[in-house]
């Protein structure tokens, strides 16, 4: 640096004192000096146009030698360039290491614009979704992912979980696909082929439903010769009364699991929804309520129904009822005689909550979670012994799935337990003259 | 007049209502392609559920074909297009009116299936049937696909592939012949499976319609009506 600026100067001074010299000599000094600034200028101009010049070569430039200050420049400019074309050749390296691992994945990776449109996309997408290399860039992704229930997912923007599809293209092949949002409006869309899950979960669905169903007709034989046997006023018929009692009584406890089960089978393949119609909760509430007393005798508590909400459900009557029932006579079955159980239709906000709060012995805690799988019991024998299927509450947890709701469970040992469903209000219908359609009827 | 000059387009607005058509069109076409899919499970496995849901949901493709004929109407009558904006609104409205038939043929191979479904029948004819489906399946996606993608080379194969599904429907009829003559009893039954094998060769058809319209669209060029070998010569020669 500093051996350019001195060399710079001594140049400028050499040049002012000639011209200063020649002017003094020839009388002319303005003039000389004028034409030594203008010696200067035009140096400095051709060396900026050689600077240009070199600039501006289309390969990598060349180290060069040059006169003072122009030299220092020319040197760090090099330096600059080479550092960048240093970390450019890094950058690309890393890139296409960064494009070969996202290659090699096995799920298709797609990454999209704001609008839906495709910036990029590996080789499994082109292999999954039908995606073309070179063709696809830039158009919208909806336009080559056409199922509805992909559409519905991207429209109603819940992208925590995901949503399985057919592959495109492909018959029997199912996708599980992801939006995982990034960087403000860009989105990553993940597809996992699930065809070996999705198939086992088939043959594991119409496994049990064709269980059940071939089962029903042996048990409704058995259980009606039992029945008659039992009818029967024989001095036999009287030495077998309590093997028959028994036999009829699991005969009978078999026969609702297997009821239990076909039900199951018939939600999990989504049924409710084809058939769904506005159900008066209320009216409802009031059947079960019946049924429950009539059901519990003389050890039952008291039941007390409490009706606020003058919404209707929208859903599959005989689904609701099923779980709803299931709700009131657990209820019944774990509150002692005398105490109370509540039955409510509310509002929370714009939902719509069922709700049975009792007073029986609580569940412990640890319980809770597990509540909802099949067969899960939390006193084995108890449960069985009253004739429990271990069913009830996987039924009510899958209408509820059905019927978008949820299932709420509250519980404290030795208080009382409260069981809430609670519905959005896309399901609630509101009409005005609900009040009087149920004075009419009744 | 590929993708790329769809959008470049003068008005922003105005490009982004055409997107919006198209995205329309071929989600319409999503829902259609979900109908026939249904609707052969349900001929195939004798499942009458789901060929009830086809039924049931038959309305939201007629819901679809009339909102989206209406959006054209409001784009022919407030920007008056002109050129490929006109072809393509054109293209819309003939795509629609050939969607909601090919609802129309997927609801009436589920009416057939509810029907077919409460019996128990010989299942020779409907892996014959199985196969014609699978192929028309498959053409309607690709139909929709040169839609999607404007791509003429691709819409000419889908146009071929109308004569591949037309022999296939021939060799449906000839085993239906011979089972009505082999047995009478079965007539009632085989006949249900030709209205089905007719519905399906009918989709074939307006498949083709489609990718007719795609090269329309493309080279302005209205290629309804001749046969294969003009379409292609005479693309080759533009």
């Amino acid at each position: 640096m500093r051996a350019g600026w001195s060399q710079e100067t001594w140049r400028l001074v050499g040049i002012l004192a000639l011209s200063l010299v020649i002017g003094l000599v020839i009388g002319r000094v303005r003039d000389c000096l004028l034409v030594g600034l203008a010696v200067v200028l035009a140096l400095n101009l051709y060396n900026l146009h050689q600077f240009l010049a070199w600039l501006g070569a289309s390969e990598g430039l060349k180290p060069r030698d040059a006169p003072g200050v122009w030299g220092e420049i020319y040197h760090h400019v090099y330096l600059l360039q080479r550092r960048n074309r240093k970390r450019k050749r890094k950058l690309a390296k890393l890139l296409a290491q960064f494009q070969l691992s996202a290659e090699a994945m096995p799920d298709a990776a797609v990454a999209l614009g704001e609008g839906w449109d495709i910036r990029w996309f590996n080789e499994a997408a082109t292999r999954l979704l039908g995606l073309r290399p070179g063709q696809d860039a830039g158009s919208s992704i909806r336009n080559l992912l056409r199922n509805p229930d992909f559409h519905a997912y991207l429209s109603a923007g819940e992208f925590d979980r995901s949503v399985e599809i057919g592959a495109p293209g492909h018959l029997g092949r199912r996708l599980s696909v992801r939006i995982i949002p990034f960087a403000g409006n860009q989105r990553l869309l993940l597809a996992q082929d699930v065809t070996d899950r999705y198939r086992l979960e088939r043959i594991r669905r119409d496994f049990v439903a064709n269980a059940s169903h071939e089962l029903r007709t042996p048990l409704t034989v058995i259980a009606g010769f039992v029945e008659n046997m039992r009818h029967d006023d024989t001095a036999a018929a009287r030495h077998w009364a309590r093997p028959l009692a028994l036999m009829e009584q699991q005969a009978a406890r078999m026969q609702r699991i297997v009821e239990d089960l076909l039900l199951l089978s018939g939600l999990e393949s989504g049924q409710a929804v084809t058939d769904a119609q506005d159900v008066d909760v209320g009216a409802l509430i009031h059947d079960i309520r019946e049924e429950a007393i009539a059901a519990g005798g003389p050890d039952a508590p008291s039941l007390i129904a409490e009706v606020t909400a003058e919404a209707r459900l929208r859903g599959g009557s005989q689904y609701l009822r099923s779980a709803f029932t299931n709700l009131v006579m657990n209820a019944v079955q774990h509150t002692p005689a005398g105490a109370k159980v509540w039955i409510r239709w509310r509002l929370d906000g714009d939902r719509g909550v069922f709700e049975v709060q009792d007073t029986g012995e609580g569940i412990p805690a640890e319980h809770i979670p597990r509540l909802t799988e099949r067969f899960y019991r939390v006193d084995v024998a108890r449960s069985r012994r009253r004739g429990g299927t271990g069913l009830g509450l996987a039924i009510v947890k899958h209408v509820l799935q059905n019927h978008d709701g949820q299932l709420e469970i509250e519980s404290e040992v030795g208080v009382g337990s409260t069981f809430r469903c609670v519905f959005p209000s896309a399901r609630l219908v509101f009409s005005a003259n609900l009040d009087e359609q149920r004075k009419a009827a009744g | 007049m590929s993708q790329s000059d769809l959008l470049h387009h003068y008005s922003q607005q105005f490009n982004q209502e055409l997107e919006e058509i198209r995205t329309n069109v071929l989600a319409m076409g999503g829902l259609v392609e979900q109908q026939l899919e249904e609707a052969l499970n349900a001929l195939v496995s004798g499942d009458v559920g789901h060929g009830e849901r086809v039924v049931a949901n038959d309305y939201q493709v007629n819901a679809l074909d009339v909102q989206i004929d209406e959006r054209c109407t409001v784009i022919l009558a407030r920007r008056q297009p002109t050129a490929s904006d006109l072809r393509l609104v054109l293209v819309v409205i003939k795509t629609t009116a050939d969607l909601e038939r090919i609802g129309d043929e997927a609801k009436r191979v589920a009416r057939m299936a509810i029907r077919l479904g409460s019996a128990d029948h010989s299942r020779g004819l409907f892996l014959e049937i199985e196969h014609l489906g699978t192929l028309v399946r498959g053409m309607l996606n690709k139909a929709l696909d040169t839609y999607a993608r404007m791509d003429v080379v691709a819409a000419l194969e889908v146009a071929k592939e109308d004569q591949r599904i037309d022999r296939e429907y021939e060799n449906v009829m000839r085993q239906a012949i011979t089972y009505m003559m082999e047995d009478p009893r079965s007539i009632p039954f085989v006949l249900d499976i030709i209205w089905s094998a007719r519905a399906l060769e009918r989709i074939g058809d307006r498949c083709r319609n489609i990718a007719e319209y795609v090269i329309y669209f493309v080279k302005g060029k209205d290629v309804r009506h001749t046969n294969l070998e003009q379409i292609e010569e005479e693309l080759i020669r533009r």
